[in-house]
């Protein structure tokens, strides 16, 4: 008997480690999946932001987009806002930072990111979670309706991303998906 | 009274006995076919007979239809041959024909229900087939003469939209027109028409079962090991569309309910 149940326990965690070594070894092209998932949510993200920026975004598109963006985070993750005036940098709550982002007190309001690229590649933690680091350049670019462009610096930030695979049922089908939560932007460094 | 004496005798007797006698004899040889009485040897023939054929039916070796093992056995219990042997073949041979007859019922019901899939799939057209294909691929079902109301309705309308894609009035496949949504989306919010962007998103949300159908989107697919994004519903992926103004995304598969409505959509990342 005491030996059956050392064979139930031995093949139950060969079964696990088996399970768990099946999502450590992920083939090129699967963790390449996985990167390009990860950029694409920032590169998601960077719209969110210019459509919350932009005055000529309806309210209510808006306010449906900062839901979204803010979906995008983990919880109480802190974006950094930095000008060139001043030397220090705060730091909001994402929900704080869109709202705030939202309401800026110009005529127009443009932002763009570009160079969106991994500055450290996703790595597999202990826990299963693959963290990263991923670079971008953001432009911002404030108008006033007299004086046209009254405001403008280039900002280099970087923002945390967490991977981790889940499983859900859907349709009574079980779903093995990557979730991506982005965590803080920090600000590295700000130029005109 | 003198008259009818000199009538009577006016009646030619001869020819009238004679008419009864050809009338008795026919009378008698219907009543003797009606008795179906045989000869010893006739009715042990006949058994034998009877016997030969019920033998490949209670083996199943025979060629013939089930309608045609019906009659046979039929036209065997006619003839009365009342021959315990013939008789406990008879039983085995009708069994034979109950169970025939509930295999041909299931193996139909299967028929009509891989009919109905492929009908359903026709209607939606998701590989984009022409009229003619859709034609032929109709006439293949028709040849198989099922019987079942819903399949009938079903023919009538591919029938209908095979000569609706003819004469050019059919509206295109449900996967060409999702495509032309995603398109239309973001080509309109791309100039910043963003009534129309809503709009479309309105009507598309029409071919959905709900606005949280989900929507799922594989990232990678190797062999069994198929990875996916974090799972959204329609109305969510069609606003990313207007915000992002890009479509990222093929589809992959599209899963209707009853009502023909999409009840799931699977894309792929192009």
């Amino acid at each position: 008997m005491r030996k059956t149940i050392s064979l139930i326990i031995l093949a139950s965690l060969f079964a696990m480690s088996y399970r768990v070594s099946a999502q450590d070894n992920l083939s090129p092209q699967r963790k390449q999946a996985i990167d390009s998932l990860a950029l694409e949510k920032v590169r998601d993200l960077s719209k969110y932001i210019s459509l919350i920026g932009d005055k000529k975004t309806p309210w209510s598109d808006a306010q449906r987009v900062i839901e979204r963006a803010t979906e995008l985070f983990m919880e109480n993750s802190e974006i950094g806002v930095s000008s060139l005036g001043k030397q220090d940098v705060n730091y909001y709550k994402v929900r704080e930072y869109f709202d705030r982002l939202m309401q800026l007190n110009y005529d127009k309001v443009t932002i763009d990111w570009y160079k969106i690229q991994y500055v450290s590649d996703l790595v597999r933690q202990p826990d299963g979670t693959y963290v990263g680091v991923i670079t971008i350049y953001q432009r911002f670019q404030a108008y006033d309706k007299e004086k046209g462009l009254i405001y403008e610096d280039t900002t280099k930030k970087d923002i945390t991303v967490y991977v981790k695979r889940k499983e859900t049922q859907i349709g009574g089908r079980l779903i093995g998906f990557w979730d991506v939560m982005l965590g803080d932007i920090r600000v590295k460094e700000t130029s005109k | 009274m003198s008259e009818i004496a000199s009538k009577i005798r006016s009646i030619r007797w001869q020819r009238m006995m004679f008419i009864l006698l050809m009338a008795l004899m026919v009378a008698g040889a219907d009543s003797c076919k009606s008795t179906g009485k045989l000869s010893k040897k006739e009715r042990k023939a006949q058994i034998e007979q009877a016997k030969k054929d019920l033998q490949p039916i209670i083996s199943g070796t025979t060629t013939l239809s089930y309608d045609e093992q019906k009659r046979v056995v039929g036209q065997i219990m006619d003839k009365n041959l009342n021959d315990p042997v013939l008789n406990e073949m008879i039983i085995q041979a009708q069994q034979k024909l109950k169970t025939l007859l509930a295999e041909q019922t299931q193996a139909n019901a299967q028929k009509v229900d891989v009919a109905k899939a492929a009908l359903y799939d026709l209607l939606l057209n998701k590989d984009n087939k022409s009229a003619d294909e859709l034609e032929k691929e109709l006439n293949a079902i028709k040849k198989q003469n099922l019987k079942d109301p819903e399949l009938d309705e079903l023919i009538a309308r591919l029938e209908k939209k095979i000569q609706d894609m003819r004469s050019g009035t059919s509206n295109l496949p449900v996967k060409a027109q999702l495509e032309n949504a995603f398109t239309t989306i973001v080509n309109a919010a791309k100039t910043g028409n963003l009534t129309q962007a809503d709009n479309t998103i309105g009507k598309t949300l029409q071919f959905f079962s709900s606005d949280d159908a989900p929507v799922l989107i594989i990232i990678s697919r190797e062999g069994s090991a198929v990875d996916y994004d974090k799972p959204t519903t329609i109305k969510r992926y069609l606003n990313l569309l207007k915000d992002t103004k890009a479509s990222k995304n093929d589809i992959d598969a599209i899963m209707t309910d009853s009502s023909g409505k999409i009840k799931e959509l699977d894309l792929i990342k192009k």
